[in-house]
């Protein structure tokens, strides 16, 4: 706000001053002027009615010669002040909309309505850098969530575009840089409000100076930074405090669970797809050779996937140059049948399309299928609007990087735990995975269930009471019976076990803000503890925690544990009633309904005692 | 030589001086205080005002308030003047005269606040 009025000030300075002098030299004239009153008598005119004379004058209203008809004298004068005057409204209104329409003074009008209504924001956002194809796709599914969307983005016409989107509550943006502090500071990354912020440039660099930046400023908010090349994902998880996701790395790491735990894969799919949704088909790609169109940052990490599942592959791609440690495997080659051939299509069981150009990936399909009808095939698609062409070609598995990014990006905004169970499941191999599509199949059925956090936050009213006793703890089995009935079981199953490591109460945010995200880590602003890391570039940072899977009825809770729970529809709202009520747990312990009351305490204390 | 500085130093000092011409004088007189003079003092002070904008130093900000308190105060005076003798119609009366003269005082006083400044600014740059 100050820096717009002051620009206005500075700059319309000298248009003032000519409607001042004007005013000034008119008003002045008119009172020294003799004229005649009604009777003829000499009258001069008061400066108060000179001021009103020249003000219904100089903006052309014209009321008339009051209070007496002028004279000539008087007339004369009045001619020239009307010219000046005109001339002065003029300067001074053609400068205003001559700074209205500069665009530093838009700049700075908008920047500072940004900044405003940001630093006016009482409720959780996500900040997005980058407003392309995955940050576009984010804010709307987020916006789809209810949670507002801060997006900055160096492209102005992006960020006007934004406006005419639909959106139910249209996003704050700002073109500008987000790679400046004072930027990332405007977008109101520091505030409390601020669940995470998002670096999803198309430049790798400026996601990580985004995603450094932001953890410099403020470490507590939760930063996720899109980047495919290696060197910047080591440099970042070097550093720490960021979530890395590498879409194509993660992709492969999914290709190759599909060869060596489609159970784990499975699973993933299931709990990681829309609540209410069927259970998704195993995915069942056939082991044998396999042949790749393009060996880029996509093809790498896939090949790399096949080669650690232990099966044979072959590319072509005519920008590979030969010095590299996989040249026997990779052909040089630019046209695709000639690539095709080279890499053993006919012995194949499946390929994969993965250069950076859809039309070439579509003939690479054609012309596999040609040669081998029955293939399975990896597509990859490179522009949204290219996305019925890919899917009229019927590929087994599309990689489509915006809706990849959406999905990873969600889930680790709304359930981390979730991340963390899977992980476990995947180092598992397939015994985790099996056993909880046991239990979930047993209470749940096979759609896909609601996931939340319970989270045992000592400072929340209903876990206080029951930390109390130490020779009575809290048991996970306790939390599964309904809060209004204990005979009757909730239709919760318990998937992980995050131990809190003594977690002393922090402060508690709203309930509110937690349904709003889902819940769990982003609700306590501590930092995450997982990184969606799955290509082992950085440590493993599962180390750390003592997570259970599939923890059972009579595990002991302690104070700041939390619980990644899969449930039916609604369940979290009644068990979320453990932590805001202090009697629903003493309840399903007792099958009592304990007194709230001071007296009524008192009176049953005497009773015990008795 | 600054002629910016010449311009704003010429306009601080004549609002200063055209307030004390109309102040000075013995305050329930109505012949000693012209309404011309008051005039000259307002335009001269807007002027001073507009010239000030746009200083976002802490001086600046200072100098913008000082010239806020005498435009005011001044303008508070041209008004009881103006409703005394087109509203209610009374000749000028020496209690009248003198809460509009004692107002110009008070603008003479964010005036000489202005002009300190201005000095002292004027002797810590000492070029």
């Amino acid at each position: 706000m100050g820096d717009v009025l002051f620009l206005v000030l500075r700059r319309l300075r000298a248009p003032l001053i000519a409607l001042l002098v004007v005013y000034a030299v008119s008003i002045a004239g008119l009172v020294s002027i003799p004229g005649l009153d009604a009777d003829g008598r000499p009258w001069r005119m008061s400066f108060f009615h000179a001021f009103y004379v020249m003000s219904y004058t100089a903006t052309t209203i014209g009321f008339g010669e009051i209070p007496y008809p002028f004279t000539d004298a008087q007339r004369l004068w009045v001619t020239a002040t009307i010219y000046l005057s005109v001339i002065g409204w003029a300067y001074a209104l053609g400068s205003v909309f001559a700074l209205s329409r500069d665009p530093t003074f838009r700049a700075a009008t908008a920047r500072s309505l940004f900044e405003r209504r940001v630093a006016g924001l009482r409720e959780p956002y996500v900040v997005v850098c980058g407003y392309g194809r995955s940050g576009a796709a984010i804010a709307a599914a987020l916006d789809a969530q209810g949670v507002r969307v801060v997006v900055v983005d160096p492209d102005a016409e992006k960020v006007a575009a934004i406006a005419v989107q639909a959106f139910a509550v249209a996003p704050l943006a700002l073109a500008a840089d987000a790679r400046r502090p004072e930027v990332l500071r405007a977008a109101g990354i520091a505030k409390p409000e601020c669940r995470a912020v998002l670096a999803l440039t198309a430049d790798d660099e400026a996601n990580q100076t985004i995603a450094i930046g932001t953890h410099v400023l403020d470490p507590t908010t939760l930063v996720i930074a899109r980047v495919a090349d290696p060197v910047v994902h080591a440099n970042l998880a070097e550093f720490g405090g960021v979530q890395v996701i590498n879409p194509y790395q993660t992709f492969a790491a999914n290709v190759g669970l599909a060869f060596a735990a489609p159970a784990v894969l499975q699973l993933e799919e299931w709990l990681t797809g829309t609540p209410g949704g069927a259970r998704p088909e195993p995915l069942a790609l056939p082991r044998g050779h396999w042949v790749l169109a393009g060996y880029g940052r996509f093809g790498r990490p896939l090949a790399a996937a096949l080669t650690a599942a232990g099966l044979p592959w072959r590319a072509f791609d005519p920008r590979f140059e030969p010095p590299d440690e996989a040249e026997d495997r990779v052909h040089a080659c630019g046209g695709t049948e000639e690539g095709l051939r080279e890499a053993g299509i006919e012995r194949a069981v499946g390929v994969i399309a993965g250069t950076d150009s859809d039309t070439v990936n579509l003939a690479v399909v054609k012309m596999a299928r040609r040669v081998r009808p029955d293939l399975a095939v990896i597509v990859r698609q490179n522009r949204a609007y290219n996305r019925a062409v890919i899917d009229a070609a019927d590929p087994t598995v599309t990689f489509v990087q915006a809706e990849l990014m959406v999905h990873e990006v969600l889930q680790s905004l709304t359930t981390p735990l979730l991340e963390r169970f899977l992980e476990l499941a995947r180092r598992d191999g397939a015994r985790i995975a099996q056993e909880a599509c046991l239990r979930l199949e047993g209470a749940l059925g096979t759609g896909v269930p609601w996931m939340w956090a319970f989270d045992c936050d000592p400072s929340q009213p209903g876990i206080r009471q029951a930390f109390e006793d130490p020779a009575r703890p809290l048991r996970i089995g306790e939390l599964r019976r309904d809060p209004r009935d204990p005979s009757v079981a909730l239709s919760a199953v318990p998937l992980l076990l995050a131990r809190g490591a003594g977690r002393t109460a922090g402060p508690a945010p709203p309930p509110a803000l937690g349904r709003l995200l889902g819940s769990g880590a982003l609700r306590g602003r501590e930092r995450p503890g997982n990184v969606l890391d799955r290509s082992g570039v950085g440590t493993s940072r599962f180390g750390r925690h003592d997570d259970v899977a599939l923890p059972d009825d009579s595990i002991a809770l302690a104070p700041g544990d939390r619980l990644l729970f899969a449930g039916a529809r609604g369940v979290e709202a009644v068990q979320r009633r453990f932590l805001l009520d202090p009697t629903p747990i003493g309840f399903v312990r007792t099958g009592v309904e304990p007194a709230r009351s001071w007296v009524f305490r008192r009176i049953a204390a005497r009773a015990r005692t008795r | 030589m600054n002629l910016e500085k010449v311009v704003f130093g010429f306009f601080t000092i004549l609002a200063c001086t055209l307030n004390f011409g109309f102040f000075i004088g013995e305050i329930g007189t109505v012949e000693f205080h012209h309404p011309g003079e008051l005039f000259a003092a307002i335009v001269v002070n807007l002027v001073a005002l507009v010239l000030k904008f746009g200083d976002r130093t802490h001086i600046g900000a200072t100098h913008l308030a000082t010239s806020l308190v005498s435009c005011l105060q001044l303008i508070a005076g041209a008004l009881v003047w103006t409703w005394s003798a087109h509203v209610a119609k009374v000749d000028m009366t020496p209690a009248t005269m003198a809460t509009i003269v004692s107002l110009s005082g008070g603008a003479l006083l964010a005036n000489l606040v202005s002009i300190v400044l201005l000095v002292g600014e004027t002797l810590r740059s000492s070029r």
